[in-house]
């Protein structure tokens, strides 16, 4: 009759399926208010390094910026995996272009371009603007967004407790470690999937995606032929993989990390929804367990 | 009354008349998914080619050969792997996705070439030109048979660039062509550039083979690029257009302008601007109105 806390094993597991399925979907609704965005905000007169921030943030925006100097012939590889200039600076490029272009001046290493003050500074101004005209998420957003993690880590914090005093009560846990275990799934997925495009711009990026299926690399499109902005939007909408099929020899010495293109790739409804649905989903699955009414049968489960 | 000029088209497939009617295409492009997006944007495009073994026959058509001929574009499918000079019956599953590609696209006709591509079971992965032989025109003329039965529209034959020309040969390029031709009915798919590159790798006029060949009866053209390579000239169609093929193309459009001609490029494809010039080029050279 001695129950760890005071709460049999069966109800608690209830309850704390119930916190976990609650915190899941509280964070899904107020993801869905945070990222909603400007409704009638348009991503057609965005140019590839914008689109590419929309899709991937800063490393995508500047991988779309080397494609295009890149397919420009103005950049290319060095010794030790630096960039060097090979080739005028087209004409009509953005800050971001000249603020790598320079750093390809000064020989800098390839990943080291991320950090670079210029390059950092012209992607914030990137940033700005975009969010400002309500198809990038702010910082504040997504750290409220994420905030959530909090709730989650309560969760795992309350049924690690549970455990260990649960089995010093010399009270079975086996059915509540799994679920501490999708807990701390749950906490991850919260304090992790990021994204930078609002809902109303992943609508549009996947309408703009249509419109340049010849870029997708599973086209292998011809480069030469679309140019530096068809090299640059390839990256912006396809990810960061575009590059090794665009020049391989170039990707691998400038240590190209593979970045995919995510916004309203997966043409999920609702976008970002997709990732905490998928958590919720998984917390769903554990319904499995309290499905099993072998739980309460088998007295005091949980702890 | 209704549909006549559908009627003549399906009439006599003998007399050259293709493509329905005395419709003239102009210039076009061979269609490839690396440069679908230069395709895509050719305002005054009317035809293009496809590699049939590249489209499902059942499944999604290539990205944007839909929206292409959602256009109005006419699409032909290329074969090139039916291997219709082998010695053994063409596969019949091979006809049966042809047939299907060029019904799938609504094609008013489909071309292959005059040539085998394997040889007892072992594939060549090339285009091998056949022996010039009365043995050779049965054979070859058996096969367009059996997939001019399965066919619902006239198949237009190519013959291709060779590099040498096999020691028993019975007959003149010409006449091997035209033979297999009037024994099989089919139309001609004539590439400019090979009847350059054969008449200069075997010191021969492309002028003379012109002027021997059905010209009545070409479907369509094709004008690629090459490159000469240790004295030889290859047939690439990964390098420019050299002039002389252009003045050829001028040459015969003089003798008898063809329904279409296109450009042909199978890879290492220049920037949008070059291959803009290239059809502008077979525009003017054929007098047929620019695309671009």
């Amino acid at each position: 009759m001695n129950d760890t806390w005071g709460i049999p094993g069966p109800t608690f597991l209830i309850y704390y399926i119930a916190a976990m399925v609650l915190v899941a979907m509280l964070a899904y609704f107020h993801r869905k208010t945070l990222f909603r965005g400007i409704r009638f905000a348009r991503v057609d007169h965005l140019g590839p390094q914008q689109l590419a921030y929309l899709n991937g943030g800063d490393k995508l925006a500047v991988y779309s910026a080397m494609g295009g100097l890149r397919a420009a012939g103005a950049i290319g590889t060095g010794p030790g995996r630096t960039l060097v200039q090979t080739g005028p600076l087209p004409s009509g490029v953005t800050p971001l272009d000249s603020a790598i272009y320079n750093a390809a001046a000064r020989g800098l290493r390839a990943r080291e371009v991320f950090t670079d003050q210029a390059v950092v500074s012209a992607v914030e101004q990137l940033r700005d603007h975009l969010e400002a005209s309500g198809v990038a998420i702010s910082a504040a957003k997504l750290r409220e967004a994420r905030a959530w993690a909090l709730a989650g880590v309560a969760l795992v914090l309350v049924g690690v407790a549970r455990i260990i005093d649960g089995t010093a009560n010399d009270k079975p846990v086996g059915f509540l470690i799994p679920l501490v275990f999708f807990a701390v799934i749950l906490t991850i997925a919260l304090y992790t999937r990021r994204r930078w495009a609002t809902d109303a711009a992943r609508r549009h990026m996947r309408g703009l995606r249509d419109q340049n299926r010849h870029l997708s690399p599973s086209q292998s499109p011809s480069y030469a032929t679309y140019g530096a902005t068809g090299a640059a939007m390839g990256v912006a909408l396809w990810g960061s993989s575009s590059l090794y099929t665009m020049d391989p020899a170039f990707a691998a010495e400038a240590e190209v990390q593979r970045i995919a293109a995510t916004g309203g790739a997966t043409g999920s409804v609702g976008g970002g929804g997709g990732s905490d649905g998928g958590s919720g989903s998984s917390c769903s699955s554990s319904s499995s367990c309290g499905g099993g009414g072998g739980c309460g049968g088998g007295g005091g489960c949980g702890g | 009354m209704v549909a006549a000029a559908e009627a003549v088209a399906v009439a006599d497939d003998r007399t050259g008349i293709v493509f329905g009617s005395e419709a003239e295409y102009g210039v076009g492009i061979g269609w490839r998914p690396e440069i679908a997006g230069f395709v895509a944007e050719l305002p005054g495009l009317r035809f293009a080619e496809v590699v049939a073994e590249s489209v499902h026959a059942h499944g999604d058509l290539p990205g944007g050969l839909e929206e292409l001929m959602a256009r109005g574009v006419t699409v032909i499918p290329h074969g090139v792997r039916l291997s219709l000079g082998g010695a053994e019956p063409v596969p019949a599953e091979r006809v049966e996705h042809f047939a299907a590609v060029a019904d799938r696209l609504g094609a008013p006709l489909v071309s292959e070439h005059i040539a085998f591509v394997r040889a007892g079971g072992i594939e060549a992965g090339h285009l091998l030109p056949l022996p010039r032989t009365r043995e050779a025109v049965a054979a070859v003329t058996a096969n367009v048979r059996r997939v001019q039965a399965s066919l619902s529209v006239p198949i237009a034959l190519e013959p291709i660039a060779a590099l040498f020309d096999w020691p028993d040969d019975e007959l003149t390029e010409a006449q091997f062509i035209t033979e297999i031709l009037d024994r099989t009915g089919a139309l001609l798919l004539l590439d400019v550039a090979n009847v350059y590159a054969n008449a200069r790798n075997r010191g021969t006029d492309p002028e003379d083979l012109l002027g021997r060949l059905p010209l009545d009866r070409v479907a369509y053209t094709h004008v690629a690029g090459g490159a000469e390579h240790q004295g030889l000239y290859h047939d690439t169609h990964t390098d420019a257009v050299p002039q002389p093929v252009l003045d050829l193309v001028a040459s015969l459009c003089a003798r008898h302008r063809p329904p279409a001609l296109m450009l042909e490029r199978d890879g290492d494809y220049p920037p949008a601007a070059d291959l803009r010039t290239e059809l502008d080029a077979i525009a003017k050279a054929s007098g047929y109105p620019p695309v671009t």
